[in-house]
């Protein structure tokens, strides 16, 4: 980790990878609670 | 709306007929609950192997740490794709609401990881070849998958009637996985930049630690491909309830209007 090379390429790769994947677990959980307030609970089977 | 087919709360949330009202209004369970507790601890356990247990390659050097993120990214593109036309097969086979949200779920995951996978492929591309970005058959077949499941998605938000809608996507839908072995056997089929295979050789090319630390990558992005491909599951099947419930609400509206003026009009008659 110390003295990497290519460290601004790796550090990219693994930082954007972090940021898009949180981002849109982010995203479709905030969905799935305004869908959720939409919809009867009894159409929500994982309940 | 005056009229509604279920008691909706001031916040416009139908209120349980059962008195349940302790259901939560999101998308988890325990499965998912599990499954995110699972992921979180194999992304730590990633980090300390990618970034810190695996030793530089000899040829590619500390940009190896990128293929511990970009190799399981590509695996889990081929495997959402797989998802979305299994799913839409199902479909149209079928024709049940759930094969449709599946087949959106995967496509939409499986364009995340495809973002993934070209973007740190670039990144590893840049102090490897000496370049972002080259009309390599592997890269170019992956771009088109991209596309393709951009085109997917975009199809999916047109204003069309839902079965209509649903039929023209599923017919989409079964091309992702020949486009798939299109780009899993680039490699073999054109002459390409791009490495072979690094693990379904019978004498794989990568060993020890980063050997190691490429499963765990495998690992943990599996685990959080599982979680979101539920979640965005569930959300796809929400979205069909509530256009469901949508409609409902509109016809019990119009009825409603309907009465309304037939029982206006007999009083006038009665008046006069």
């Amino acid at each position: 980790m110390i003295a990497m090379t290519h460290a601004g390429y790796v550090a990219a790769g693994w930082i954007g990878t972090a940021v898009l994947l949180g981002g849109y677990a982010w995203h479709v959980v905030r969905r799935g609670r305004k869908l959720s307030r939409q919809v009867p609970a009894s159409e929500r089977r994982w309940s | 709306m005056t009229a509604t087919t279920s008691p909706r709360t001031a916040a416009g949330a139908p209120q349980p007929a059962d008195g349940a009202a302790a259901v939560p209004a999101h998308t988890g369970s325990r499965t998912t609950r599990i499954l995110g507790v699972l992921a979180l601890a194999s992304s730590a356990l990633l980090v300390l192997y990618g970034l810190v247990i695996s030793p530089p390659d000899v040829e590619m050097a500390d940009s190896v740490r990128l293929m511990y993120v970009h190799v399981p990214s590509a695996t889990y593109l081929y495997v959402g794709c797989f998802f979305t036309t299994f799913a839409s097969a199902m479909w149209l086979w079928k024709r049940t609401p759930g094969w449709d949200a599946l087949a959106e779920a995967g496509a939409e995951v499986a364009l995340v990881f495809s973002f993934i996978t070209l973007g740190t492929g670039s990144l590893w591309g840049r102090p490897t070849w000496g370049t972002y970005w080259t009309w390599d058959a592997r890269l170019t077949s992956t771009a088109v998958l991209t596309v393709l499941l951009i085109g997917y998605l975009a199809l999916r938000r047109l204003d069309l009637d839902p079965g209509a809608r649903s039929a023209r996507v599923a017919v989409l839908g079964l091309l992702l996985v020949p486009n798939v072995i299109v780009v899993n056997r680039s490699v073999e089929w054109w002459r390409s930049l791009h490495q072979g295979s690094t693990l379904s050789r019978i004498d794989p090319t990568i060993e020890g630690d980063m050997l190691v630390a490429l499963m765990v990558g495998f690992l943990a992005l599996g685990l959080v491909f599982a979680w979101l491909m539920i979640h965005r599951f569930r959300v796809a099947w929400l979205e069909q309830q509530a256009d469901r419930f949508d409609l409902d609400e509109a016809l019990a509206l119009r009825r409603a209007e309907a009465a309304d003026a037939t029982t206006a009009t007999a009083a006038t008659k009665g008046t006069a």
